[in-house]
C-alpha cells in the first residue's frame, strides 16, 4: 500500500486523481456519478498528455546528402523526424509536380538554416490553409482567388514570380479534331463532340479555376452546362499530376500547366493538342500568410522567390532535362 | 458466534433472493447451510463472505459489524476465504496459485514454501505442487482449490457446494478430508449444500433454506432427525409421510389409528422414520404402542441396507432394515409380517 | 506487365541496397506507428479494465458503441483531428499540424476503439469466476483487476498489437493531418498513395513490399503470442 499512499499524495493533481479514481472502483458500488468522473479524468489525461508534446525537445537532425529518387522532391534528410524550425509552404500540385520545389528547397533551408515544409494541394484547399493560419506562405496560381484572399485579409500581398502557359493535351489520335484550335473554341468542339473524354481536376485548383475560365469564355454555363454534359466529362479530383496519368490511362484530354506535363512526359503517350491563345496563361504568385506565426522568415521567403539569382534559376529549370523552360521569371511585372 | 447474520434481504433487480434471514453462526462449528437448488444458498454465502452488500439486514462478524471503510473492510474479508463450486485456477502451477492469497498478505519466500507444503499435504496433493494446473482432473482441481483456502488460515472457510457433480467415492474421500481438517485447525467452515447426506458426514450445526427463507436451523441432529415440517422432513430424506386426521393423542390415517405423543386435532401430517418400524414374523409383545399386521409387497437394496415396504390395510410403510436382520426374519413379497414402532418415535406436522 | 516485371526488379534492388530514402520512410513509419500504439495501450488498456469492472448504466450502450467504432473510416478520425489541432481549431495552440505528433495524435484516436474494445473481450474471456476468486482470496478492487488482466494478457496483447497493425496500414489520416510532407511527414502509406497517383511504379511497389512485410510481422506475432498462450 505504500506506493498507493504516495502516488495519492503526489503533488500532480492529474495523478492523484487518477489514482484515486482506479483504487476507488469496487464490484459493488460502481456507479454512474463516478464512471463519469472517471471519462473525465481520463480526457484530462489525454489532454495533459497532448499538451506535452509540444515542448518535448526533438531529436538532433543528422544531415546526410541522399540521391534524389522518384519520390517526389526530397531534401536529402534521411533522418526519420528531424528538428529545428520550421516553415510551411503550401504549393499547388501542379507546381510540386513540376519537381521545382524539389530543386529550390535544400536552397532555402542552407540559407537559412531552417526545416522546409512543403505541402502540395489544390488551389483551393492551399488558400484554406491560408486562412486558417496552417501554413506561412503560399504559392499559387489563380490571381481572382489569390486577390480575394489578400483583399480579406488573409494574405500580405500577391507577390507574381513566374508564368508559363496551359496546354490542352490528348490522345495523338485527336479523336474530337481540335488540334491547333484555339482554347474556346476546341472547348467547344468537345463539347459538341460528345464523345471524345476529358478529365477535368475539379478540385477547385488553380488549374481548374482556368479550365472553368476557358468554358465561360466558350459560351458555357459551367454548372448547368458542363458538368452535366456526360459521363465523357470526368471529375477526377486529383492532383495535376495524377490527373495526367488518369488521362493517360483513359486516352482522354486534360488541361495541364506546361511544367508538369514536360515533367511527365516521359511515361505519357498523351500530347499536347492546343497550346496557343492568351487565355492560357498561368501565372504563380507567392504570398505570405497574414496569421504566420513566422512572419520573418515567410518575408524571407518571398523575397527568395523574386531575387535574381533564384529567378534566373527559375528560369533555367528544366532546360537541361526536358530541352525548354518550364518557367518564365517575372518578378516585379505586372501578371 | 463467529458470524451473526440479521434479517438479511438480498434482491437481484426487482426480485427478492432472500427475504430476510437470519442465522448465526457459532464458533469453530462445521455448519451446513442446506437448501433446494434455487432457494438462496449461494446469494447468502455471497452475502456471508461479505462479496456482495445486501440490500438490508446486518452481519456481525467475531462481535463486530462489518466495517464500511475499505481498508478495515478489506482486513475483515482477509480473514475468510471462499471456495466456489467449480473452482477456476490461475495460469501457472500448483504451487504458484496456492502462493498467490499469500502473496497478497506479503508472505513469502521460506515462511509461504512452508504453508504451502503443509496445505498441499492436507488435501493429499504432496506430489502436484509443480504441475500446471490446468492438467488437473475435477477431483484434482477441487482439492488443490482447497489447498488454495486452506493456506490462507482463514477464521472462517466458506465453501460452496464443495462435492457436487463429484463421483461418489471422490466425494466421500474429500467430505472426509474437510472433516479431518476442520477438527485439526478450528477454524469455522460454512458449507452449502443440497445434498444433505453430507451434513450427516461432517456437520456440526446447519440450517435449511427454502425461497429465500430459513426454515429450521440448529444442530443437526435437530434437523435431521426432528424436522419441523413437511418440507424438512421430504428434504432431509424422511419417508413414510401420510396426511392424518389428528384427534388428541391419536391419529387417523386411512382405517388405521396411530397413536403419538403429542395433542392435536384436525388436518395435518404425520411420519414414522423408516429406521424406528421394525418387522418381525410373529406378534411380539414390545412397548411399541403402534402394532400393525400386514403383507410385504417390495424388498428393495437400499445401499447397504434393505426397504421392505409393507401395506397394512392399503397404507404402505417402508421400514429399513439391516441385511443381518432381513436374512433373520427371511421375507419376500407377499409375507405376511407384523410392523411395530414406538409412539414417540411418530413426527407430527 | 514487362514494366511491372522490371519496376519490381528496381524495387527489390531498393530494398536490398538499403536506398536511404526507402529506408527513411520505413523508419519513420514504423516509430510513429508504434509511439501511437503505445500510448494508446497506456492509455486504453485501463479504460478497457474500467468499462469491464465497472457497474453503470448504459454500460451495454458504451461497449456497443466502441464495437461499432472498430471500422470507423480513417478520413472521418482525419477531418475530426485536423479541425481540432488546425490553428484556427481549438488545439490549434499546441501548433502540431502537419508534424509527425499530428499523425500519431490522429492514429491514436483511430486506434483507441479497437485497443479498449478487445481488451474488454479479452477480460470477458477469462470466464465469470476468476474475478470472484481472486476477490474472495482477499484481493482489493486493483488486485483483481491486476490479476484478471494478467490473466488476459495475451489476448490484451494481442489487442495492441491489431491496434498497431491498423495505425501502420492507415493512410487517411496520416495525409490529412500529417501533410505528406517529404523528409518530415511522409509515412510508407502516404508514399505510396502519392507515387502511385504519379505513375512512380517502382518506388511505390519498393515502399509497398516494406509494408506488407511489416504488417506481415503483426500478423505472425498476433500467431506466436495466440500460440504461446495455448501452452
Amino acid at each position: 500500500m505504500k506506493a498507493k499512499e504516495v502516488v495519492l499524495r503526489s503533488h500532480n493533481g492529474y495523478i492523484a486523481l487518477f489514482a484515486k479514481v482506479i483504487f476507488r472502483f469496487n464490484q459493488n458500488e460502481w456507479s454512474c456519478k463516478v464512471m463519469k468522473k472517471t471519462a473525465a479524468v481520463f480526457f484530462f489525461m489525454l489532454l495533459f498528455v497532448l499538451s506535452g508534446c509540444g515542448e518535448v525537445p526533438p531529436p538532433v537532425q543528422s544531415a546526410e546528402p541522399a540521391e534524389v529518387t522518384e519520390i517526389g522532391p526530397d531534401n536529402g534528410t534521411v533522418d526519420p523526424i528531424p528538428g529545428e524550425q520550421r516553415l510551411r509552404v503550401a504549393t499547388t500540385t501542379s507546381l510540386y509536380d513540376t519537381g521545382l520545389w524539389g530543386y529550390l528547397e535544400p536552397m532555402f533551408e542552407d540559407e537559412y538554416g531552417i526545416e522546409l515544409d512543403v505541402l502540395y494541394a489544390g488551389t483551393g484547399k492551399a488558400l484554406d490553409w491560408g486562412m486558417r493560419g496552417d501554413v506561412d506562405v503560399i504559392t499559387v496560381h489563380s490571381r481572382s482567388q489569390e486577390e480575394q484572399f489578400v483583399a480579406d485579409g488573409y494574405g500580405v500581398e500577391r507577390v507574381p514570380f513566374a508564368y508559363n502557359y496551359f496546354l490542352i493535351v490528348g490522345p495523338a489520335s485527336d479523336p474530337a479534331g481540335i488540334a491547333g484550335m484555339q482554347p474556346e473554341e476546341a472547348f467547344t468542339a468537345l463539347m459538341q463532340n460528345g464523345t471524345a473524354s476529358f478529365v477535368s481536376r475539379g478540385d477547385g485548383s488553380g488549374t481548374h479555376s482556368k479550365e472553368k475560365a476557358i468554358w465561360a469564355a466558350a459560351g458555357f454555363d459551367y454548372e448547368a452546362d458542363v458538368r452535366t454534359a456526360g459521363d465523357w466529362y470526368v471529375e477526377g479530383g486529383s492532383g495535376m499530376g495524377p490527373t495526367l496519368v488518369m488521362a493517360n490511362e483513359m486516352q482522354a484530354y486534360t488541361l495541364s500547366d506546361i511544367g508538369t506535363f514536360l515533367a511527365y512526359q516521359g511515361d505519357l503517350d498523351i500530347v499536347p493538342v492546343v497550346d496557343q491563345g492568351s487565355i492560357l496563361l498561368n501565372v504563380y504568385s507567392v504570398i505570405q500568410v497574414q496569421s504566420s506565426t513566422s512572419p520573418e522568415l515567410a518575408a524571407a521567403m518571398v523575397s527568395f522567390l523574386t531575387r535574381d539569382d533564384v529567378q534566373n534559376l527559375i528560369g533555367s529549370y528544366g532546360v537541361n532535362a526536358y530541352g525548354r523552360q518550364l518557367f518564365t521569371p517575372c518578378a516585379g511585372q505586372d501578371y | 458466534m463467529i458470524l451473526q447474520l440479521d434479517s438479511i434481504v438480498k434482491k437481484k433487480g426487482k426480485n427478492s433472493i432472500l427475504h430476510g434471514v437470519s442465522v448465526q453462526i457459532p464458533q469453530s462449528s462445521f455448519f451446513v447451510l442446506m437448501g433446494p437448488t434455487g432457494s438462496g444458498k449461494t446469494t447468502l454465502l455471497r452475502v456471508a463472505g461479505l462479496m456482495d452488500k445486501p440490500d438490508s439486514g446486518s452481519i456481525v462478524f467475531q462481535g463486530k459489524p462489518v466495517p464500511g471503510n475499505r481498508r478495515e473492510l478489506l482486513k475483515t474479508r482477509r480473514k475468510m476465504a471462499i471456495m466456489f463450486q467449480n473452482p477456476v485456477m490461475f495460469r501457472g502451477t500448483v504451487r504458484s496459485n496456492i502462493a498467490w492469497g499469500l502473496g497478497i498478505r506479503g508472505v513469502s519466500g521460506r515462511e509461504a514454501a512452508i504453508r504451502i507444503d503443509k496445505a498441499l499435504e492436507l488435501v493429499g496433493l504432496g506430489d502436484f505442487a509443480e504441475r500446471n494446473a490446468s492438467t488437473l482432473s475435477g477431483g484434482e482441481l477441487r482439492r488443490a482449490a482447497l489447498a488454495r483456502v486452506l493456506v490462507l488460515e482463514p477464521d472462517l472457510l466458506i465453501m460452496d457446494e464443495p462435492t457436487t457433480s463429484l463421483h461418489p467415492s471422490f466425494k466421500t474421500d474429500l467430505l472426509r478430508r474437510i472433516k479431518e481438517i476442520h477438527a485439526e485447525t478450528g477454524s469455522t467452515f460454512l458449507i452449502a449444500t443440497h445434498d444433505f447426506t453430507d451434513a450427516l458426514a461432517a456437520g456440526t450445526e446447519g440450517a435449511v433454506l427454502r425461497n429465500g427463507l430459513i426454515e429450521q436451523t440448529g444442530s443437526l441432529n435437530d434437523i435431521l432427525f426432528s424436522p419441523k415440517n413437511r418440507f424438512m422432513a421430504s428434504f432431509t430424506g424422511m419417508r413414510n409421510i401420510y396426511p392424518v386426521e389428528f384427534s388428541g393423542s391419536e391419529a387417523e390415517l386411512g382405517g388405521l389409528k396411530v397413536k403419538h405423543t403429542g395433542e392435536r386435532t384436525g388436518h395435518g401430517f404425520l411420519a414414522v422414520p423408516p429406521e424406528v418400524i421394525v418387522v418381525s414374523l410373529t406378534e411380539t409383545v414390545t412397548s411399541e404402542r403402534n402394532r400393525f399386521a400386514g403383507r410385504v409387497k417390495a424388498v428393495e437394496r437400499k445401499g447397504t441396507n434393505w426397504d421392505v415396504t409393507v401395506e397394512v390395510s392399503g397404507v404402505e410403510f417402508i421400514a429399513a432394515v439391516t441385511t443381518g436382520a432381513l436374512s433373520e426374519i427371511a421375507v419376500s413379497p407377499g409375507s405376511l409380517v407384523h410392523i411395530s414402532f414406538k409412539a414417540s418415535a411418530v413426527h407430527l406436522f | 506487365m514487362s514494366y511491372l516485371a522490371e519496376a519490381l526488379s528496381i524495387a527489390m534492388s531498393m530494398i536490398l541496397t538499403g536506398d536511404q530514402v526507402v529506408y527513411s520512410i520505413a523508419f519513420r513509419t514504423l516509430l510513429i506507428a508504434s509511439a501511437s500504439t503505445v500510448a494508446s495501450a497506456l492509455l486504453f488498456v485501463p479504460l478497457g479494465c474500467l468499462l469491464h469492472f465497472g457497474r453503470f448504466r448504459g454500460k451495454q450502450a458504451a461497449v456497443g458503441f466502441i464495437q461499432t467504432m472498430y471500422s470507423v473510416p480513417t478520413v472521418f478520425v482525419g477531418m475530426l483531428v485536423f479541425l481540432f489541432i488546425s490553428r484556427s481549431g481549438p488545439l490549434g495552440g499546441m501548433g502540431i499540424l502537419f508534424t509527425p505528433w499530428a499523425i500519431i495524435l490522429g492514429e491514436i484516436v483511430l486506434i483507441a476503439p479497437i485497443v479498449t474494445g478487445l481488451t474488454i473481450s479479452a477480460l470477458q474471456s477469462t470466464g465469470e469466476g476468476l474475478a470472484d476468486t481472486a476477490f474472495t482470496l482477499g484481493a482489493g478492487p486493483a488486485r483483481v483487476a491486476l490479476k484478471v488482466l494478467s490473466e488476459a494478457k495475451y489476448a490484451v496483447l494481442t489487442s495492441v498489437i491489431m491496434g498497431f497493425g491498423r495505425a501502420i496500414s492507415e493512410v487517411g489520416v496520416a495525409i490529412m493531418v500529417g501533410g505528406n510532407i517529404s523528409g518530415y511527414t511522409r509515412t510508407l502509406t502516404t508514399a505510396i498513395a502519392l507515387g502511385v497517383g504519379r505513375g512512380e511504379t517502382a518506388s511505390s511497389l519498393a515502399l509497398g513490399l516494406i509494408l506488407l512485410f511489416l504488417a506481415m510481422i503483426v500478423s505472425i506475432a498476433v500467431n506466436l503470442i495466440q500460440h504461446g498462450a495455448r501452452r
